[in-house]
């Protein structure tokens, strides 16, 4: 029995480390997104990352006895090799989180004050008459 | 196998985001702040993609460079935009000039075509009452308005002839200054590196040549030193960093002549633009207008006169001159006048009798019968109003339809360059929401930390 709550623990734990590399990838994508003023990336980027980090909300839970209050027995450790790579795995997702942090800092202030230099002046357009083709004008590559 | 090479990746790749986001920033910046400045061309942040990491059998992308802001433009475009000005420019010249040229040929009562009528019915009643003195004052008075009609007339076609020729000199001098001013920023995006466009001062340019598309007709061909523009008959004006003055000087026909830098006249080859409108106005469109109309003043005085010597005047004397003629035909509508002062002197008489009307026949068959030109007095005026008012019209309805050409290349080049407020506001929007969601997930993140502690390790993130 111990077997297989340990095997299943195992499992559970892997899974949480490849969505911990698949969530580490997002950011990445989601860096380069911004970097490439790819909106549309951007946005497909932040909904696998939401899906990515709301499963790792919840094995984080199975994994994590000490949230289960009414349990009395001893947290059965994860295959040490598995927790190792997790350990690496999640402090690289953490150095990456916080420069992700950062450059949304950076940007999300860029916006505040294209939002500010855009209300600035807002009632001064002139739009031109005529047709006017739909091109992608927005270069804010925050 | 770890992902530690990877990471280093990853952290170079936020660090060039962050610089891209500077760059494309700025470009934005001066979009909106510029949204509502004429001949401003929007900028777009240009990347490229940086080559790939590899650690062990791991790829992982190698983020992306800002290579520099580029103007957004369609240089064919902007290439169909000065041709049109330059053609507009020229025709609303024109147009404007026949305009002032028409007045004189519309029926005002003083016209050549009202005085040629009053001469004509003059003669009638003459014929019915050759002895009556107030008859042959007016048939006089008749004739000295025909005369002051054709001066009138031919005076209003110089003065728009001479209105003409004053354009020239002042729109070289406007065409020196912005060929100094072109050659200036010629000078200036010659530094501006390869990779980067010249923003503003590229923008300033456009509308430096577009100003000058306006004043003649521009050929434009880009070199390594920036833009050649030239005359359309190749005569340079700017070449890179250098300017080349355009001059003038009073011809022998009295008017102001166009030369280049070297002096050479150029004045016949120079097409388009205000320059170009006021040479083909002041030295075709008016000097054909005025040939006519001095032909139809030789022809008519010459016809009337002649039928003048066939008859005797009211004192038994053989018929003199009635008009008297500039003896150069090409003065004949601006110097024609009436010969005599005393209206016995008009040769009624066909025999020298007191009570013979016979030679008002003459006189008033000169003004109908068909001139050496082949064409009645009437129908050659005629003619020559109808070849005015043609000449209006073609040049209203050309300038209509160019302006709206030049509507549509103008909204096309907005549509390429202009900012779209619309469009920017929308993705304005979607962005904040983007980094609101993002944020809570940078939150979550962290939390991930606290969560591995408790996952029956010793140790920890």
């Amino acid at each position: 029995m111990t077997t297989v709550v340990a095997q299943d623990r195992d499992r559970i734990a892997a899974e949480y480390l490849q969505l911990l590399e698949a969530l580490r990838g997002e950011l990445d994508k989601a860096m380069r997104a911004i970097a490439n003023n790819a909106l549309a990336q951007f946005e497909e980027s932040i909904a696998s990352q939401q899906i990515l980090s709301a499963r790792l909300v919840v094995l984080a839970e199975k994994l994590s006895p000490s949230l289960k209050a009414e349990s009395a027995t001893p947290p059965i450790p994860v295959n040490d090799d598995l927790m190792h790579r997790i350990l690496i795995a999640g402090d690289s997702l953490q150095k990456l989180n916080r420069t992700y942090a950062a450059l949304l800092h950076h940007s999300s202030r860029s916006t505040a004050a294209m939002v500010s230099l855009f209300a600035s002046i807002r009632g001064q357009f002139q739009e031109a008459s005529g047709p006017r083709l739909k091109y992608q004008t927005w270069s804010c590559q925050m | 196998m770890t992902r530690m090479g990877g990471l280093n990746a990853s952290l170079l790749i936020g660090m060039q985001a962050l610089d891209a986001a500077q760059g494309a920033l700025t470009a934005t910046s001066n979009n909106i702040a510029n949204v509502n400045t004429p001949g401003y061309t929007r900028e777009v942040a240009q990347f490229s993609e940086n080559g790939e990491n590899q650690t062990g059998d791991e790829v992982t992308g190698g983020g992306v460079t800002l290579d520099g802001l580029q103007s957004i433009r369609d240089e064919l475009l902007n290439i169909q935009i000065q041709q049109q000005t330059s053609l507009q420019s020229s025709v609303n010249t024109q147009s404007s000039s026949l305009q002032q040229v028409q007045t004189f040929f519309t029926s005002s009562g003083n016209d050549l075509a009202s005085a040629l009528t009053a001469f004509s019915g003059g003669l009638a009643q003459l014929s019915a009452n050759p002895g009556s003195t107030a008859t042959q004052q007016s048939v006089l008075a008749n004739g000295q308005n025909l005369a002051s009609a054709f001066n009138t007339t031919a005076q209003g076609l110089t003065a728009a002839q001479s209105d003409a020729d004053r354009q020239v000199p002042q729109t070289v001098t406007q065409i020196n200054s912005l060929t100094q001013q072109i050659a200036q920023l010629n000078g200036q995006l010659s530094q501006v590196p390869a990779a980067e466009s010249g923003g503003t001062t590229e923008d300033q340019l456009d509308q430096l040549v577009q100003q000058l598309s306006g004043l003649t007709g521009i050929a434009i061909t880009q070199g390594t030193d920036g833009e050649t523009i030239t005359t359309a008959n190749g005569t340079p004006l700017v070449i890179g960093g250098q300017s080349f003055n355009l001059q003038t000087s009073t011809g022998t026909n009295g008017f102001q002549q166009v030369l280049d830098s070297n002096g050479n006249n150029i004045t016949s080859s120079i097409q388009g633009g205000t320059l170009g409108g006021a040479i083909g106005i002041r030295d075709q469109v008016i000097p054909g207008f005025l040939s006519q109309l001095n032909t139809l003043a030789s022809q008519l005085g010459t016809a009337f006169n002649t039928a003048q010597a066939q008859g005797f005047d009211s004192n038994g004397n053989a018929g003199t001159n009635f008009f008297t003629i500039p003896t150069n035909t090409n003065d004949a509508a601006a110097g024609i006048s009436v010969a005599i002062s005393n209206p016995a002197q008009i040769a009624i008489s066909s025999d020298g009798s007191a009570d013979s009307n016979g030679n008002v026949a003459n006189l008033s068959a000169a003004l109908t019968n068909k001139l050496p030109s082949g064409q009645t007095p009437a129908n050659a005026y005629a003619d020559l109003v109808f070849q005015v008012g043609s000449a209006t019209s073609n040049a209203n309805t050309q300038s209509t339809a160019i302006g709206q050409n030049l509507t549509q290349l103008t909204n096309q080049q907005g549509a390429v360059s202009a900012v779209d407020v619309n469009e920017e506001t929308t993705n304005l929007m979607r962005y904040q929401a983007a980094y609101e969601a993002a944020s809570r997930i940078v939150s979550t993140i962290q939390v991930l930390d606290n969560a591995a502690l408790n996952m029956g390790s010793s140790s920890s993130f």
